[in-house]
């Protein structure tokens, strides 16, 4: 059985598809610590432009927006999403049509599912996303997304903060997203971005605390609820769930 | 900056209101400014009530010369009293947006001095939040009955959305519980609005440098302080959505705050809140009446939803055919909702559709079984009784998980918009 190795990029992935598309058990991964069976056979994959742009310029002949979709899977945050994105594939190509649709054949589910996961996370991040005022006036910051969602829920915020320079920092992946109020650049960071807040963020801070209590209907409780629609993980960067962050 | 104090008792009075909804807006962000209104309608974060919070929620003063006996605001109450200049409003709501802590801001504010003094300070704060401050995000206003009309529709042109709430479900229970505000101080406006954003709409077609309420009009009811029935309450929604564009109604249930003797003691049930919000989706989006959902005089059953309980009066039009119903029967099958009934229209397309198959769309069929064949083939209960019975025990498990679903963002599929 072959197994290729992936370094997580599009380019790659498309390049592998290129010759994992006709062989039929075959695994795909850009997961670090990939368990072998004995009759692996390891491929370590090169990009090569020319086949990953036939790759897709097929897909995109049968289906235009299967390319996006198949994006959003591979930005999820588990072992077997590039195995999910090549079965949605094969099945395009099978079919030569989109198959988007067909919602009670099992593939098609799994791969809008795992889609979905990183739309609705990349949509609540649009809310629970929080900023931090550092001391010359750039907003900071800091989240750790399960899936790789930085550059899906960018432009939102380049839309609303149009003049306000901001820093959005994924924690996990070492990456961040700085707008200086003109230009944007995505970036390599180290784990922890020391910053320094501004007089007025301990402030802020603690009446939004404050807020948060007093709107709350303390006869009516339903924490299930809230941490259905507001789970736990992301409670980290917060402040109205770490009384003590500051 | 606004104290912590001040700011604990603008909230609390302000937070029975239940209209949190941030959506239905599009107001795109202009060079310079800050914010924008989105769409869909975002959630900043949930409180341990289970409810979102979306827009920054403030009375402007909670001071009233008014005294509406349900109200813990009333002139005569003994509580304590504060207010916040339109500057200071401005500042709070800056800062918690660019810190993307909220979506927006719903002000509202207790008739402090004259209704036009009111008035006139909210429509300051939402002008310099605009222009002062270039602020492009949310805002709900909540209107002040009696208050000048020029005022009203100047307001109108500077937020997304406004409300004046109806209080009650009687012209007769509003005279007896808010002796201040007659039907037509509440009515006028509303209509107004209407009216006005009609026109404004028409003229405007296609030109977008201004806008009049681009999220339309809300109002409220109060459930269970007045003996209206559900029946009457959901007439009288009907006449908002139609006459008046209403773009929602909402049901707050209620809870005794002031002891009076014309007030009940005890507080409305939230499953009663809850009916109502389920026979108001069936009427919004699924086309069903007032008249099919309730009697004037009747109230909504408690044992199973509304859209069930019309099923069971109606089971002549039972069981449809899964592969070639029509979408407004679909629709009109207790336990499938829009996004059951658009993934069924989309696959029965590719091949035609077994139970298993249902199954693995996940498409809840508890209910939905006793009503539909799929290919001809039958696997509810032929007996009335029997369904009835099953579908009752199956709306108790439910009514437990949902008798705390006080309020949910309209974006999610929840309990609140009474989705069903
Ligand atoms: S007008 Fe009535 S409901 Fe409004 S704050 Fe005054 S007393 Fe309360």
């Amino acid at each position: 059985m072959n197994v290729y190795i992936l370094d997580g990029t599009e380019n790659m992935f498309y390049s592998a598809v290129f010759f994992a598309y006709s062989d039929a058990d075959c695994i795909l991964s850009s997961a670090k610590n990939i368990q072998l069976t004995l009759d692996a056979r390891i491929i370590t994959v090169e990009y090569e432009e020319d086949k990953c742009e036939r790759v897709k310029k097929k897909i995109a002949q049968y289906d235009p927006k299967a390319l996006s979709d198949i994006a959003l899977i591979l930005k999820r945050g588990c072992d077997t999403k590039e195995m999910t994105a090549l079965q949605y594939i094969r099945l395009i190509l099978k079919n030569r049509a989109p198959v988007r649709d067909q919602l009670s054949h099992p593939m098609v589910i799994e791969a809008m599912d795992e889609r979905d996961k990183v739309t609705l996370e990349a949509h609540r991040f649009k809310g629970f996303l929080r900023f931090m005022e550092g001391d010359h006036g750039i907003m900071y910051a800091p989240f750790s997304p399960d899936n790789d969602i930085l550059e899906l829920i960018l432009p939102h915020f380049l839309r609303r903060l149009t003049t306000q320079p901001f820093i959005i920092h994924d924690t996990l992946r070492h990456k961040a997203a700085l707008w200086n109020g003109k230009e944007c650049a995505i970036a390599q960071t180290d784990d922890r971005i020391s910053v320094r807040f501004s007089p007025d963020e301990e402030n802020f801070q603690h009446l939004w605390q404050e807020y948060y209590c007093a709107v709350n209907i303390a006869q009516r409780p339903h924490e299930k609820q809230m941490k259905g629609y507001m789970p736990v993980r992301y409670w980290k960067f917060m402040p109205e769930k770490n009384p003590g962050l500051r | 900056m606004i104290d912590a104090n001040r700011l604990k008792i603008l909230t609390e009075s302000a937070k029975y209101d239940v209209s949190c909804s941030s959506s239905g807006s599009t107001r795109a962000n202009r060079k310079g400014g800050i914010g924008n209104a989105s769409i869909g309608g975002i959630c900043h974060s949930f409180t341990p009530d289970g409810r979102c919070i979306s827009l920054l929620k403030l009375l402007l003063s909670n001071r009233c010369i008014y005294n509406c006996l349900y109200c813990p605001n009333r002139a005569e109450a003994d509580v304590p009293r504060a207010s916040a200049t339109p500057e200071e409003i401005c500042e709070l709501v800056l800062s918690f947006y660019k810190r993307n802590y909220i979506e927006g801001l719903f002000l509202s504010s207790a008739v402090d001095r004259s209704p036009d003094h009111t008035m006139e300070l909210l429509i300051d704060t939402v002008i310099r939040l605009r222009k002062v401050y270039r602020f492009n995000g949310y805002i709900h206003l909540k209107g002040i009955p009696y208050a000048d009309k020029a005022l009203i529709s100047r307001a109108a042109r500077y937020v997304d959305r406004m409300s004046y709430n109806i209080e009650l479900p009687s012209e007769h229970s509003l005279k007896l519980l808010a002796p201040q505000k007659s039907k037509e101080s509440l009515l006028m406006p509303i209509r107004q609005l209407a009216t006005e954003k009609f026109v404004f709409d028409q003229e405007k077609k296609g030109k977008h440098s201004t806008r009049f309420l681009p999220a339309g009009q809300t109002t409220q009811m109060i459930v269970g302080a007045s003996p209206e029935s559900d029946g009457q309450i959901l007439r009288l929604s009907e006449a908002f959505y139609r006459k008046f564009s209403m773009k929602r109604v909402y049901y707050s249930s209620y809870v005794p705050v002031v002891h009076h003797a014309l007030l009940p003691k005890k507080c409305t049930g939230l499953l009663r809140e809850h009916r109502l919000y389920q026979a108001d989706w069936l009427m919004r989006f699924y086309g069903f009446t007032a008249d099919e959902i309730a009697g004037t005089s009747e109230n909504l059953p408690e044992e199973y939803d509304p859209k069930c309980a019309w099923a069971l009066k109606n089971m002549h039009l039972f069981p449809v055919e899964i592969n070639s119903a029509p979408l407004e029967m679909l629709l009109r099958v207790p336990g499938i909702g829009n996004l059951g009934a658009y993934k069924i229209l989309k696959a029965r397309k590719f091949s035609s559709l077994g139970f298993e198959d249902l199954t693995k769309m996940r498409i809840v069929l508890k209910r939905a079984k006793h009503f539909i064949t799929c290919n001809g083939k039958f696997f509810g209960s032929e007996n009335i009784s029997t369904v009835k019975t099953m579908l009752a025990l199956e709306a108790h498990e439910e009514k437990y998980e949902q008798l705390s679903m006080f309020s949910t963002p309209e974006t999610s599929v929840s309990a609140l918009t009474g989705q069903l």
